[in-house]
């Protein structure tokens, strides 16, 4: 709720909510090539690295977004 | 160019397959997505939306590597993301897996044909549906003063440290320390459970995932629920529920942030192929 109030952390946390769905979660299928991406924590990590600079958190601004958080979502 | 040995299925590239809808439904998505527009294949009452992809990025060694690049993934995540958005427009979708990829299109429409019927049972189970998540965080510091103050224990434990000469008034600190971590524990998992409750009875389903540590989620509050929660597109009971949650419990220190609609990831089962 309160993240909304505040579009970089807005971001931020529509990032890393995504990032929770489609890399652990959806359907899996057999004979394909699917990776099962072991060590997830350390990609998150990693994200947060990049979230940290400035220069990402502008570009996420200028950078178009599907309406995936709550925020710009409903219109 | 490789040699041209097997034309029907070239070696450099895979199809990447974001998610099944309808067919009825699966208008042209309108997004960017992953390697070649996004686009339908369907086979009887339902469509996969795939891209094409080059192997030499999205093969397994590659894209292993990549998946170390945050950039990379930020793009990659958002463009899987935003066609099965696009897609939840007009129907529903079963998300799959990021990078769920087939070696040419008849691996892929044999799958569709052979799990048809389960599919669509997936389909009608989400259809109308939206997945919403709810994460509730607590300041610790908050928490620990709350125990230390309502907690007869503690406030024994704080009784007998004054009174006490040093080195046992230094065994009583530590056994009180273990005390307000105890319930402090107590507290957050009675919290947990309460919330999901409660929230779980305006969901058509719910499911709980791991709570995800500081570094991960890089707040400071402790993470005490990371919910998910199947609503009905555009219900505001739910929404409203959270907003009550979140009033009653702001005294206590506990933070809700509610995030989506979300295709339903959380809710379509997770090994379908396997069998």
């Amino acid at each position: 709720m309160t993240a909304a109030d505040q579009p970089a952390l807005a971001e931020e946390v529509a990032l890393l909510e995504l990032v929770d769905r489609v890399l652990n979660k959806g359907v899996v299928l057999s004979g394909d090539i699917t990776l099962s991406v072991a060590g997830v924590d350390l990609v998150y990590v990693g994200l947060r690295v990049l979230l940290a600079s400035v220069g990402t958190l502008e570009r996420l601004h200028e950078s178009p977004r599907p309406p995936a958080l709550r925020a710009s979502a409903r219109s | 160019m490789s040699v041209a040995a097997e034309p029907t299925a070239p070696a450099e590239h895979g199809w990447y397959v974001y998610g099944v809808v309808e067919a009825a439904a699966a208008s042209p998505p309108n997004a960017r997505g992953i390697g070649t527009p996004a686009a339908p294949v369907v086979v009887g009452s339902l469509a996969a939306l795939v891209s094409r992809v080059p192997l030499d990025e999205y093969g397994e060694e590659p894209v292993r590597a990549r998946l170390e690049d945050p950039a990379w993934l930020e793009e990659k995540v958002w463009a899987h993301e935003e066609v099965l958005q696009n897609a939840l427009q007009t129907g529903a979708v079963i998300p799959f897996r990021f990078l769920t990829l087939y070696r040419d299109e008849e691996e892929l429409r044999r799958f569709l044909v052979e799990r048809l019927d389960d599919l669509q049972g997936v389909l009608d189970g989400v259809r109308g549906m939206v997945e919403l998540g709810v994460k509730a965080f607590v300041d610790r510091d908050r928490l620990e003063a709350a125990v230390a103050r309502d907690s007869p224990a503690v406030v024994d434990l704080d009784a007998a440290i004054a009174q006490a000469e040093s080195g046992r008034a230094y065994l009583l600190r530590r056994r009180r320390d273990q005390v307000v971590r105890e319930e402090c524990a107590q507290l957050l998992a009675g919290r947990a459970e309460e919330l999901h409750g409660r929230l779980r009875e305006v969901a058509a389903d719910a499911a709980v995932n791991p709570v995800q540590t500081r570094e991960v989620s890089g707040r400071t509050e402790e993470m005490l629920l990371n919910g998910a929660y199947l609503v009905p597109a555009g219900d505001a009971a739910f929404e409203a529920t959270v907003a009550a949650l979140a009033a009653e419990q702001a005294s206590a220190g506990v933070a809700l942030e509610l995030t989506g609609p979300w295709p339903p990831y959380n809710f379509v089962p997770r090994d379908l192929g396997a069998r």
